[in-house]
């Protein structure tokens, strides 16, 4: 991949990046609130983590155990949180 | 073998950052970030830092998560006093802080010192900014009178959000070193372990903020 | 040895041993005083056997932590020690302050050395392991700050490895956070808080940083694996330590009456006080399998790898079983902290003192490298005794917390503190017995001083 491929794609990744976040923001001004929509907010917020390990952090340019360490902490934590949204609702 | 680090900024910090130590029981990372790597960018110990870093914080916000499960009320009603503007302004400039310091990396890697400082400046400026926001938004809530011990909801979003803040300006004093560093010719296309080091961490910084942001202020 | 000024380590260790010797055959008594509770009363209390018990443990460290400065400072710094000689008074005033206030416990009623000592003009006694009249804590401040400058300066006009530099900042943390013991708040909120201070920010806070030091020295000069690897290794292990355990002060501030947001930070904080010692057994474990040559010093390797076990054990894994706010709440004050404090006293420091002498004494003696392999052999046996014995130590007493908990806390029908503790004395019972094994123990220790010393040092070959 030459230097203006790079370029080009981590614009990419930063433009979904916002796009994500105004996508959350606007949720969070409706007022939408709820386990389904709380939940759709977790899982575009990891995603976006998923991008910034993969892309940003370079992991996705690692082979081996330490290409998952960023989906590891969002995997766990994640969990853990969808658990304790579950339960309280 | 390695240098030893003599210079003033990185007398806090010289094994994390500033020394491109080789590690001689582990194999030499690629520099070229096109070849497929064994382990990530940067120093192997900053990455120790911060999977212990994301481990505090993946811990406290499952903490944040169940302690809301057992005071849902509360923390629904008390996370509508918060300020969802300067959350998103803030995630908005924490995203674009990383994607400038991408661009410094990447421009490093093709041997430009000068547009990697211009691009960890702009980096700088972003998080300068989040840190004003974030001051802000503190000051208004201590003239609030709201402190930690108003109530769990309160006591969970100032900790988690002060904790981070801290490590923001953590971040904002390994960017500094890592403009300073480059404009004294440190890093180059073949040798830039330490500038991916302490981008490494300034991703952290930003990841962090990315699930704390939707948890703290959105999701109910 | 390479440098002459290493020798004043000397004394320091040999008092040390001596200490030791004195805090468990104090040890002893309070066993058995837990059990038959007249022992020895009236003339040595429970509370002053304690009082020694606790002091002794504390001074003998300190006596083992100057030493082991005074002997690998010099060698770190590659230049003699700034002055032998101030090292060698600072050790007279200090054994002779130690010993007075020890005197002092057993011979005269406490409130007497207090008014004696002069604690009216600056009150500082009355609180656990701070029970030094007053006069006696200025004089440690006093020794500290000499060692300081001493090793400082030392290491201002020598060579700055990470090793001695991470030493010193233990070191001086040691100082700063002792000088906490002469704030003495009459709130008793403010009075606990500040306590914790000394106490916390000592054994989990800037001693680690000690421990670390210490530990790497030894892996360098035994192992001979690159001094980059265990400086990079260093750094992480002491960053560790401080991230944990700085807020982690918070899990002793969970029912004194400060504010509630503390039952959070301090359990999700020290929650995570055992990575630093995770990562010093593998630290540990990984720099010697992945050692250029072997040590003819194999006792001194031992007591490494041990230290790194132990610590991970006792402070590591029994601290996390108290540590979380909603365990705590059952368990604060009963014999599960006690099982927790031996082991991991002994684990992390206790053991890594010992390691430093094992290492440095036979030199310091005049052996090139390493005692005989009798001594050796002997040493090894002690190492075995004792930590095996430490581990049932701790085993009984954590059967007793369990029990005591449960009797007095957990259940439907609490009963009352004697009355449980009638029921747990089997477990204290058990405990002494161990306890006089650890005794033997130490005893077989001292015995590897003596027993072959006039023996042929050992070598590679002849190990």
């Amino acid at each position: 991949m030459n230097a203006l491929m790079k370029i080009k794609s981590c614009t990419w990744i930063y433009w979904a990046l916002v796009f994500l976040t105004l996508i959350t923001y606007v949720i969070s001004r409706a007022g939408y609130s709820g386990l389904t929509v709380s939940l759709s907010v977790l899982v575009i917020a990891l995603f976006k983590g998923q991008l910034i390990g993969n892309h940003f952090m370079g992991l996705s340019r690692v082979r081996g155990p330490w290409r998952w360490v960023i989906f590891i902490w969002l995997f766990i934590p994640g969990s853990l949180i969808v658990t304790a949204f579950t339960l309280a609702s | 073998m390695g240098r030893r680090c003599i210079t003033a900024a990185d007398l806090f910090l010289p094994a994390i950052i500033g020394c491109s130590l080789q590690i001689n029981v582990l194999p030499p990372n690629m520099t070229d970030s096109t070849q497929i790597r064994r382990y990530p960018p940067g120093d192997l110990a900053i990455w120790i830092f911060i999977i212990a870093e994301l481990l505090v914080f993946g811990i406290f916000f499952a903490s944040y998560a169940f302690a809301r499960a057992n005071n849902v009320e509360l923390f629904n009603t008390y996370q509508l006093t918060l300020d969802r503007q300067s959350a998103l302004l803030n995630t908005l400039l924490l995203i674009t802080s990383s994607y400038f310091v991408v661009r410094a990396i990447l421009s490093i890697q093709a041997d430009n010192s000068q547009h990697c400082i211009r691009w960890l400046l702009a980096a700088m400026a972003m998080g300068l900014m989040f840190i004003v926001v974030k001051s802000v938004e503190f000051a208004h809530h201590l003239g609030a009178g709201i402190s930690l011990s108003t109530n769990t909801f309160y006591m969970f979003y100032l900790s988690l959000t002060f904790f981070h803040f801290l490590h923001v300006i953590l971040g904002m004093v390994i960017l500094t070193t890592l403009a300073i560093k480059t404009r004294q010719g440190a890093y180059s296309a073949t040798q830039h372990d330490g500038i991916e080091s302490g981008a490494s961490y300034w991703h952290m910084v930003d990841l962090v903020w990315l699930i704390l942001f939707p948890l703290v202020y959105v999701m109910r | 040895m390479q440098y002459s000024s290493q020798a004043v380590a000397k004394p320091y260790f040999i008092v040390s041993i001596a200490l030791f010797v004195g805090q468990i055959l104090f040890g002893v008594i309070l066993g058995l005083q837990y059990v038959i509770g007249d022992f020895l009363f009236p003339e040595i209390p429970f509370n002053v056997a304690r009082m020694v018990h606790t002091n002794l443990l504390i001074v003998w460290l300190l006596f083992g932590f100057m030493g082991a400065s005074y002997y690998l400072v010099p060698e770190e710094t590659e230049t003699e020690l700034y002055s032998p000689k101030l090292a060698l008074v600072m050790f007279w005033i200090f054994l002779a302050a130690g010993v007075a206030t020890i005197l002092g416990y057993l011979l005269v009623p406490y409130a007497t050395l207090a008014d004696i000592t002069g604690n009216g003009l600056l009150p500082t006694m009355g609180r656990e392991f701070l029970e030094q009249p007053t006069i006696t804590k200025i004089g440690i401040v006093v020794v500290a700050l000499a060692f300081l400058f001493n090793i400082g300066m030392t290491i201002l006009k020598g060579r700055k490895t990470v090793v001695n530099l991470v030493l010193l900042m233990g070191l001086t943390g040691l100082a700063v956070f002792f000088l906490f013991s002469f704030f003495n708040p009459e709130n008793l909120v403010h009075d606990k808080f500040w306590w914790w201070w000394v106490v916390h920010l000592w054994v989990e806070g800037v001693w680690e940083l000690i421990l670390g030091a210490l530990l790497a020295y030894v892996l360098i000069k035994t192992t001979g694996v690159d001094r980059e690897i265990i400086e990079k290794w260093l750094y992480v292990i002491i960053a560790m330590s401080l991230i944990t355990g700085i807020i982690g002060t918070g899990h002793h501030y969970f029912w004194i009456g400060t504010p509630e947001y503390w039952q959070w930070w301090g359990s999700i904080f020290s929650a995570m006080e055992p990575i630093p010692f995770f990562m010093m057994t593998i630290f540990a474990f990984n720099m010697v399998n992945q050692r250029r040559r072997q040590h003819a010093n194999k006792a001194a390797v031992l007591w490494a790898l041990g230290c790194s076990v132990m610590a991970f054990l006792g402070a590591g894994v029994w601290g996390f079983l108290h540590t979380l706010a909603p365990v705590n709440y059952y368990t604060h004050g009963t014999q599960i902290t006690a099982a927790h404090g031996h082991m991991a006293f002994y684990g992390a420091y206790v053991m890594i003192v010992l390691a430093i002498i094992s290492y440095a004494m036979p030199m310091l003696r005049g052996r090139k490298a390493a005692n005989s392999r009798k001594s050796q052999v002997l040493e090894m046996w002690s190492f075995w005794l004792m930590t095996v014995s430490m581990v049932f130590i701790t085993l009984f007493l954590t059967g007793a917390g369990v029990l005591q908990v449960y009797l007095q806390r957990f259940s439907d029908d609490p009963l009352p503190f004697m009355v449980v503790q009638e029921k747990i004395a089997l477990f204290y019972w058990m405990r002494e017995g161990a306890g006089l094994v650890f005794l033997i123990g130490l005893l077989v220790y001292l015995s590897s001083f003596f027993i072959g010393s006039k023996d042929p040092e050992a070598t590679l070959e002849s190990a």
